[in-house]
């Protein structure tokens, strides 16, 4: 061995949420942790909706609000909106159990965010490498020791590496911890804009009374063109970004082109008007793995264990990844010092990682909303006939057209029946159901 | 109501003038992106990568050549699990090159 062989106690690969977390909570506990984060700074290379959850950021940090942490606005209003080809129902709620202290949710900028969320590891003692990309691990005895990087001399080893790397895992994948690639029914492509529009005017145009109150809408219906997905509005500071996800089977299906079908909800006559004179600021795009359970790789073998989008860790329906990759760091770090302390890397050692996750809402979750992803493949009637549906009925319900109340309620039946017979509209309602219970 | 009203439809959407709100650390010497075999390409009829791309990296040359775009690539991976043939060799960029969100 050589005296200059680069040795760290813990290896994080990926500075997002899962990976600074790790990070910090091992160095909290007095361990030798690199970040490796291919981007020319944490957050360049991570794109979502999208709110943070403040049970997850204040659970590592419990004075978070106290450092000045870069959000945008608190959720003060949040739910559902129901699109028709022209209308629009809101369900969303605000005050009552949204206006808890502190507010559950915060709009957050990646790029903005994940920077300061890794400072806050540093300050515990980690130490960041950025611009270096993983391509491999290093390997004794059949073990992970390190990992091979694409700088010169880049190898770097450490007795356990915490696998952070998104939702592409293909180290993940290397290390066989899974034996296949992203499934194209269980996978869901992202695409957004962010708007910048003043905010005096986001509150006129939102019904929000200053710029600390903030909305996370997920929408349903005309947005996804009848295709598995869903569409979201989230309201930053002085920009509004909208987007819309669909699962890649359901894309490769239509032959639609992703940036159309967002331009298309951008273009819808309920939402043009909440962007109109907007600057685009930015577009991107992003992989959501939204097989939860069923996609999940091994969590941890010799030497290694793995967090985050890259242990498809995401609740599709709740908008849940984040406070996951958060909470799964947390443990994946707390489980790297237990293994320094025993001394023992060994996979057996290690799993008491997935022990800890199964204790929490992550692995509980998952296995919970396991038959979620195959639930919206088999339903796209929720994203077409039933937001159509909602839009028709309390249209009619509200508006008299002079005619009796009997022939009314006969008219908002006949606009669910003529699109979806009772029965298996009922069916569709149980099978939703059963597929949020896990049974 | 109007039931017999159309449906709205797709509009058309210069890619190129949305990429411009993208900021790119461009790697001169090495592509993260290939295909693997051009035939394939070639044979392929309905060349799916053209329209399901995000950011509207693949294009057909001549007709039937598949052409990416590389520079363009925002790394998300669609290609990679999307293409019928599996014949896309997609690996991360360098360390430091790539897409560089300025908002995420």
């Amino acid at each position: 061995m050589s005296k200059d062989k680069l040795q760290y106690d813990v290896i994080v690969v990926g500075a997002g949420m899962a990976g600074s977390t790790a990070a910090a909570i091992a160095a909290r506990e007095g361990l030798n942790v690199a970040v490796i984060e291919r981007g020319v700074k944490p957050g360049s290379k991570n794109y979502f909706g999208g709110a943070l959850y403040t049970h997850a950021l204040v659970d590592i940090y419990p004075d978070f609000f106290d450092r000045k942490p870069p959000l945008e606005r608190p959720v003060t209003e949040t739910g559902f909106w129901f699109l028709s080809d022209d209308g629009l129902v809101k369900a969303t709620v605000q005050g009552g159990v949204v206006n808890s202290d502190p507010i559950d949710a915060y709009v957050a900028l990646r790029a903005e965010f994940d920077p300061w969320w890794a400072e806050q590891a540093v300050a515990e003692g980690a130490f960041i490498i950025p611009k270096t990309l993983v391509e491999d691990f290093l390997y004794e005895d059949g073990k992970v020791v390190g990992v091979k990087t694409d700088r010169p001399e880049g190898d770097v080893y450490a007795p356990v590496v915490i696998v952070c790397e998104g939702v592409n895992n293909l180290l993940t994948q290397k290390l066989g911890l899974i034996d296949h690639d992203l499934k194209i029914s269980k996978t869901a492509l992202a695409v957004k804009q962010m708007i910048s529009i003043p905010a005096k005017d986001i509150n006129a145009r939102l019904g929000l009374p200053d710029n600390n109150h903030g909305m996370a809408i997920s929408v349903m219906g005309d947005v996804s063109m009848g295709l598995a997905g869903l569409g979201f509005l989230y309201t930053a500071k002085g920009a509004l970004s909208l987007g819309v996800g669909v699962t890649l089977d359901a894309l490769q299906e239509s032959g639609i082109k992703p940036y159309e079908l967002l331009q298309r909800y951008l273009e819808h006559p309920a939402i043009a008007p909440l962007i109109k004179d907007g600057q685009m600021m930015e577009y991107g795009a992003h992989l959501i793995p939204e097989g939860g359970w069923t996609t999940m790789p091994r969590l941890y073998t010799d030497g290694v264990l793995v967090a985050g989008d890259a242990a498809s860790m995401v609740n599709a329906l709740h908008w849940e990844g984040t406070n996951m990759a958060i909470t799964a760091g947390k443990q994946a770090g707390l489980t790297a010092v237990e293994a320094h302390k025993k001394g023992d890397f060994s996979a057996k050692s290690l799993s008491t990682y997935q022990d800890k996750l199964s204790d929490l809402f992550v692995l509980q979750d998952m296995k919970q909303y396991r038959k979620f992803s195959a639930f919206l493949k088999n339903h796209p009637q929720f994203m077409d006939i039933y937001p159509t549906f909602i839009n028709d009925a309390l249209g009619m319900f509200f508006t008299g057209f002079g005619k009796p109340k009997r022939k009314l309620y006969k008219d908002i039946l006949r606009s669910l029946t003529s699109r979806r017979p009772l029965f298996k509209a009922i069916g569709d309602i149980i099978a939703f159901g059963r597929s949020i219970i896990g049974i | 109501m109007d039931k017999n009203k159309q449906k709205r439809e797709l509009p058309q959407v210069y890619i190129d003038d949305m990429l411009g709100s993208l900021k790119y650390f461009t790697d001169e010497q090495e592509l993260h992106l290939a295909i693997i075999d051009p035939a394939v390409c070639q044979a392929c009829e309905d060349q799916p990568c053209i329209q399901f791309c995000p950011v509207g990296a693949y294009r057909a040359q001549d007709g039937r050549t598949v052409q990416i775009a590389v520079q363009s690539c925002v790394e998300c991976g669609t290609c990679r699990v999307l293409c019928p043939y599996l014949n896309i060799s997609w690996k991360n960029p360098r360390g430091g090159f790539g897409v560089s969100y300025k908002f995420g």
